[in-house]
């Protein structure tokens, strides 16, 4: 187990999570979700660089969930 | 400039230590290498006719205007359900009108304009609409034509301009005039339940969101919104 802390916006949480738990998997996780608000369309940043979805989360680490821009047209008159 | 000084240590042996001071001349460049990610917001830089004062963030390399909005214009179709007018973007046959809904107090709406200095022009990089709690919570409003991250699709304008102001005040002049459309729509029921109006005899009076509002939205954190300046 590890100690991780997750930001998004104006709210963080810490949490325990599993030694193998990855950036794609906090993007993905329904708790982390619920606790922060975040979506599905999201980016993993730690120290302003955005994070790989395999790349495991180091022990410790301070990770910041930004809402990511979407790529669907707009057309508006 | 230099110093001397004679520092007595722990086993009581004195050391002599040499100070050299020199001021560095350092460039312009270099401070521009170490301040590249750093912005300052500035309060009341100023005032638009009909939109109100107009804040600033500036960076580098380009600043961030953020107009609070007390209302937004829903030049869009609506349908009377229930007694009540509320948008029905994706429709073709219902009344289009140009109703404006009024910003209630608990919710902050912040229009935000992004331009860069060109060489000799200034350009709109893009213009976002940010809806915050009391506590600068960012939220998506239930609107279409809002990307994820609040990028607002306000259709073709002259994004380039000669100053600051203007690009601000084209963005604006756009966001005001274009219609709303059911692009990047996502469930109209809570856009009904957050815009909604009620016929009298001469208006559309607007009526309070139905339920807690931030429950209609998403929550919404970028680099970007982080930078709006209410």
């Amino acid at each position: 187990m590890k100690t991780i802390t997750v930001k998004y916006g104006v709210d963080q949480i810490s949490k325990q999570v599993e030694a193998d738990f990855t950036f794609g998997d906090l993007r993905e996780s329904d708790s982390f979700k619920a606790a922060l608000g975040f979506g599905d369309n999201t980016k993993a940043l730690v120290d302003g660089i955005e994070q790989n979805r395999e790349t495991s989360i180091p022990e410790g680490a301070t990770v910041r969930i930004e809402t990511a821009a979407n790529t669907k047209a707009c057309a508006r008159a | 400039m230099e110093k001397t000084e004679i520092v007595l240590q722990n086993d009581g042996s004195f050391v002599e230590r040499l100070v050299s001071e020199r001021t560095l001349n350092v460039g312009q460049s270099v401070l521009d290498t170490l301040t590249e990610n750093v912005c300052r917001p500035v309060h009341d830089v100023f005032n638009l006719p009909n939109w109100g004062t107009v804040h600033a963030n500036v960076g580098l390399n380009d600043t961030l205007w953020s107009v609070p909005l007390d209302r937004i214009p829903l030049h869009a179709r609506f349908k009377l359900i229930n007694q009540v007018m509320v948008p029905m973007f994706a429709s073709s046959t219902d009344i289009e009108m140009p109703l404006v809904w009024k910003v209630p107090v608990s919710v902050k709406v912040v229009f935000g304009v992004l331009t860069k200095a060109e060489d000799g022009f200034v350009s709109v990089e893009g213009n976002w609409l940010f809806a915050c709690d009391q506590d600068k919570r960012g939220f998506r409003l239930p609107l279409p034509n809002l990307h994820d991250d609040c990028r607002i699709c306000t259709g073709q304008f002259e994004g380039e301009q000669e100053t600051a102001l203007e690009c601000v005040k084209a963005s604006l002049d756009q966001f005001a005039v274009s219609k709303w459309n059911s692009d990047l729509m996502r469930t109209i029921e809570q856009s009904q339940k957050f815009f909604r109006f009620l016929p009298t005899k001469d208006t559309f009076e607007p009526l309070p969101v139905q339920g807690e509002w931030t429950s209609l939205c998403n929550k919404v954190s970028t680099a970007l919104y982080e930078r709006v300046v209410i």
